[in-house]
């Protein structure tokens, strides 16, 4: 075998220079999703308006919390912030709370939430298979609960 | 090779998912794809979702999953049938013959299968992922963000952060290196191989069939 066996340095960085995002706003990156937020509050824990929540995460608001499935979690100070009169949800106090990891990079406005950890729960203590949302190919959106009703054999390869 | 087997199989009750853990995207994977006529479901994964799904640290892997959303079975090196690559001394063997014929069996049998597993098996074959790992997905997805816009540091900084974090993952490492001009199977990749087999860690579960 050759030593530069499966080597692609060309793809390595293909692109040219582009922004992430227009000037002022941030970047959430979830689950395989890249999610805009045009508006965020100022300080610490990143400030989302509480409008943006579920499509950034999939939790929705409701007088009992914010909820997932039938899971939720109850709001207090740390979660639920005022600011001159404007209400904003601290996705990153939310994370916290979940044992949710991340990796911020300030400069650029990007923050990168791995799995929130209750989501596998389900996986790792009865062998559910845990959600996902993906593309194939031809662009069409694949999620697990999709493939209900059905066998499927999920298998990962690589070109290297 | 998946191909085959999907149409051996042929039960429209039974897909295929077949996922190339690529950040080099349709370039590296694309032509790959097309060239076996797939039918089946096919996605390029370029943040490595599944794998971090299912916790895999390395491909090829899989999971069965049954009409339920059960998983019965997990994590072991899945090869279609036995594959050469090179001749004479060069020559390197890899796969096996049994892994198709029992997924067959399941297909076909169900629950009944002698091949599905419980739901204790499954769950003692599935990672556990620690806190640095979940962070590592978060450091490795950031990179390729900033791949895409052209930011060749921070691409570099956040790949080398994943890596840090989960120094266990073959996936992040040979996706690095396959990037570079040593290759995914060089020096590098032969040298952490190496360790891995004398600390006695496994990147598949034991191929138990």
């Amino acid at each position: 075998m050759s030593e530069a066996f499966m080597a692609y340095p060309e793809l390595r960085h293909p692109f040219e220079a582009t922004q992430i995002h227009p000037e002022g706003s941030t970047t959430v990156l979830y689950q395989g999703k890249v999610i805009s937020l045009a508006e965020t509050g100022s300080g610490d824990g990143l400030l989302i308006d509480p409008e943006d929540l579920s499509r950034v995460n999939g939790f929705e608001l409701k007088p009992e919390g914010a909820c997932y499935k039938e899971m939720c979690i109850p709001m207090n100070d740390d979660l639920l912030i005022e600011q001159d009169g404007r209400q904003w949800f601290s996705l990153g106090a939310f994370a916290d709370l979940l044992g949710q990891s991340y990796v911020v990079d300030t400069e650029a406005a990007v923050w990168s939430f791995a799995e929130i950890p209750f989501k596998r729960e389900s996986m790792m203590v009865n062998a559910m298979a845990p959600d996902f949302e993906i593309k194939d190919r031809q662009g069409k959106v694949i999620r697990m609960t999709d493939l209900k009703g059905k066998k499927a054999l999920i298998v990962t390869w690589s070109s290297w | 090779m998946w191909q085959q087997v999907y149409e051996e199989i042929n039960d429209p009750n039974f897909v295929i998912l077949c996922v190339a853990e690529d950040t080099g995207g349709e370039a590296a994977a694309g032509p790959i794809f097309d060239e076996a006529n797939p039918t089946y479901i096919q996605i390029i994964d370029e943040d490595h979702i599944i794998s971090g799904a299912f916790n895999f640290v390395n491909v090829p892997s899989a999971a069965w999953i049954d009409e339920e959303g059960r998983i019965v079975r997990i994590d072991e090196g899945t090869y279609s049938k036995i594959h050469e690559i090179g001749e004479g001394e060069q020559a390197i063997t890899f796969g096996n013959d049994v892994y198709v014929p029992a997924l067959k069996d399941w297909v076909e049998k169900g629950a009944d299968s002698e091949f599905v597993q419980s739901a204790a098996t499954v769950t003692d074959n599935i990672r556990e992922q620690s806190v640095d790992q979940q962070k590592a997905d978060a450091a490795f997805r950031l990179a390729n963000l900033f791949r895409a816009h052209g930011q060749k540091e921070k691409a570099e900084h956040y790949w080398d952060l994943a890596q840090e974090l989960n120094p266990d993952s073959i996936n992040f490492l040979r996706q690095n290196l396959t990037l570079s001009e040593e290759g995914s199977a060089g020096e590098t990749f032969m040298k952490v191989i190496g360790d891995y087999g004398s600390f006695g860690k496994d990147y598949y579960r034991p191929l138990d069939l």
